[in-house]
């Protein structure tokens, strides 16, 4: 005990000023790597949020429509399919509601111009998803709306629509055949996303049924209890419809968001490389300090050894220091960057990421759950500092160490 | 019979010169006897003392402890058998700078894995027989050389050794402490009957002596003078 405990703890004391710069040192990396692990699980989890209430938490579609090969309308899911579908889906109590989906693309035609768009229809007010909320300016759509329509921000500006505006949509039937519908805008959505202001809009689904001309759905969209069910229910229900003989494929939300994986993936290589980056730092730092903390002890290892204490013993007090230090210092960084990202909460420092519109406010999750891998870091880095200076105090030999200074 | 030399020869090597530290010595101690080895600077004297203390190993022959042969025994066995059989002490003391005097003498006792009231007694017993009770608090530097150096004959026999080594354990102490260091050597090797052998350069100390040896050039002369107490 006193070996492990007593001595190193007190050998910490022996010089303060060490001691609190390899402290100092730990806890700065500590707190850096734990504030760039709360803004990116910050950052994560608003796209996360942002994505599930774009696509909903699974989507059911024919394989043709997940491959792409939607030139013939293939893909399309006929109403009585969708009941035996939503028959399936009522059977998972995990399924909080269910919704479908029609998507076209066609001409938008003002009187000064004309612009490519894609067109999402869908049940307006349904429990599932509905895009109502993203609505800054005139209203939502209501069930009862026919040819009512919510266009972004950035096409709003582009066609220069206001809500009450009309505008007509050319589009191809199913059957080949060309259509054309007149269409209200109800109100102005915004996503902070230029692309998707520009080309998206959202329809009534009987009006985009019409403008098809056709009885039939693109998919049927589901929302979960919890977004950690996604996976499980996924299986579950791909189950349900290959045993009802349904030649449907469903996709979860991480599936569909190109974006959401490569953004992660991003994340992922940053805060990686940022953890070594910080990892190397430390533990170089600290070797150096520590390697010199030791050696100036070489007589006292020797006096020690000399009087029967065993190398592992030698060692291990060493390193315990270490240990100590380690999390000491983790403690420190975690509190430390705990206070960093409060701040930056508090202060609202905004920036605008690629793509966006308006700026976003940097925010950092600083949670129990995400301090424990920075403060392993931080902790490790450590440790490994004092393998080496340790093991070579442990090794050294008596007699010359006696003989030392 | 507590320790015993046989044919023990010492050669360093520098470089490619090769210098004979002892030259065959042999040697023995008795159990509870009080020998002190006089020799000028350069003699041996630290050489045989780290043997007899298996912290160094010989270049040839053999130390007997209670009649064991030690040049076979492992690292660890030879740890272990220092910490039961041999206690220490250090011309410059060696104490532990961030341990209390307390602590110091304690020290050997959490080797031997002792329980805390038990060291808590045998630590008190030695410091109050070395006259330190009063200052088993104190850190090393706040303690005087004569201090420190009777904190170190505490550990070297709190753990009730056989045998205590003490290489030149009053050079670094001015004559009058010096003194009171061998006097309270002498009366400890009285009262626990454990042998002490006491290596120096100091013709004063050999005055503390039951038997004095001398060395020179790696070799015993034995002087046999029984000096009584
Ligand atoms: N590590 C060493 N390397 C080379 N020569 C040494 C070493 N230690 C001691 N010697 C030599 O061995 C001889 C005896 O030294 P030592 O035992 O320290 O004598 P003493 O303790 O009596 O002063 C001296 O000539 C010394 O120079
Ligand atoms: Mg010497």
């Amino acid at each position: 005990m006193e070996l492990k405990l007593l001595i190193p703890l007190r050998n910490l004391t022996r010089n303060r000023r060490r001691t609190l710069l390899s402290l100092a040192i730990i806890a700065l990396g500590t707190a850096m790597i734990y504030a760039v692990r709360g803004y990116v699980d910050e950052s994560m989890l608003s796209i996360r949020q942002g994505t599930v209430r774009q696509f909903g938490n699974l989507q059911i579609a024919s394989p043709l429509l997940w491959a792409e090969k939607t030139e013939n309308f293939g893909y399309l899911i006929s109403p009585e399919d969708v009941a035996r579908i939503v028959a399936l889906l009522q059977e998972i109590p995990e399924v909080t509601a269910h919704t479908v989906q029609l998507n076209l693309s066609g001409l938008a035609i003002t009187e000064r111009k004309t612009k490519v768009v894609r067109a999402t229809a869908l049940e307006p007010q349904n429990q599932a998803l509905d895009y109502n909320d993203l609505v800054v300016e005139g209203s939502g759509l209501n069930p009862d709306d026919r040819a009512k329509v919510l266009i972004g921000r950035a096409l709003s500006e582009e066609l220069q629509l206001q809500p009450g505006d009309f505008f007509s949509l050319t589009t191809t039937t199913v059957d080949g055949a060309y259509n054309v519908g007149p269409l209200q805008v109800a109100g102005i959505y915004a996503l902070n996303n230029a692309v998707v202001e520009g080309q998206l809009v959202f329809m009534p689904l009987g009006y985009g049924q019409i403008l098809l001309d056709t009885s039939g759905v693109a998919k049927v969209i589901v929302t979960l209890r919890s977004i950690d069910d996604t996976d499980r229910i996924a299986q579950i229900v791909q189950r349900k419809l290959t045993e009802a003989g349904l030649e449907f494929e469903v996709r979860t939300w991480v599936q569909l968001a190109e974006f959401y994986r490569q953004i992660k993936g991003f994340f992922d290589v940053l805060f990686g490389f940022l953890t070594i980056a910080v990892s190397v730092l430390v533990f170089f730092i600290v070797l150096q300090v520590l390697t010199l903390s030791f050696l100036e002890r070489t007589r006292e290892v020797g006096t020690i050894r000399a009087i029967g204490t065993k190398r592992y013993q030698v060692f291990l007090m060493f390193f315990m220091e270490s240990v100590f230090l380690g999390v000491l210092g983790g403690l420190l960084g975690i509190a430390g960057g705990w206070l960093i990202g409060q701040g930056f909460n508090a202060l609202g420092i905004g920036w605008t990421p690629p793509g966006a519109i308006e700026p976003v406010p940097v925010r950092l999750r600083l949670e129990l759950g995400n301090a424990l891998g920075p403060f392993l870091v931080g902790v490790f880095a450590t440790l490994l500092s004092a393998l080496y200076p340790a093991a070579h105090s442990a090794r050294l030999n008596v007699v010359e160490a006696l003989a030392s200074k | 019979m507590i320790l015993q030399t046989e044919n023990l020869t010492k050669v360093y090597r520098v470089g490619k010169e090769e210098v004979p530290a002892l030259r065959g010595v042999n040697f023995a101690l008795d159990t509870g006897e009080f020998v002190v080895i006089n020799g000028p600077s350069g003699s041996g004297k630290t050489t045989f003392l780290n043997l007899i203390a298996c912290i160094d190993k010989p270049t040839s022959g053999e130390v007997y402890i209670e009649g064991q042969p030690t040049s076979q025994l492992s690292e660890g066995q030879l740890a272990e058998l220092r910490k039961r059989k041999i206690g220490l002490v250090f011309q410059t003391f060696n104490l532990i700078p961030v341990l209390s005097a307390y602590e110091n003498a304690e020290y050997p006792l959490i080797l031997l894995g002792v329980g805390r009231k038990e060291r808590y007694r045998r630590t008190m017993a030695l410091l109050e027989e070395v006259g330190l009770k009063e200052l088993a608090h104190r850190r090393p530097d706040e303690l005087s050389g004569g201090q420190r150096q009777r904190v170190a004959i505490a550990r070297a026999l709190v753990t009730n050794p056989r045998l205590v080594l003490a290489d030149e354990p009053t050079a670094n102490l001015d004559s009058e402490t010096g003194k009171q260091v061998m006097a309270i050597m002498r009366r400890l090797n009285e009262e626990h009957r454990v042998a002490f052998l006491v290596v120096t350069h100091d013709p004063v100390v050999t005055q503390y002596a039951q038997r004095t040896v001398k060395i020179r050039d790696g070799q015993l002369f034995d002087g046999s003078a029984k000096n009584g107490a």
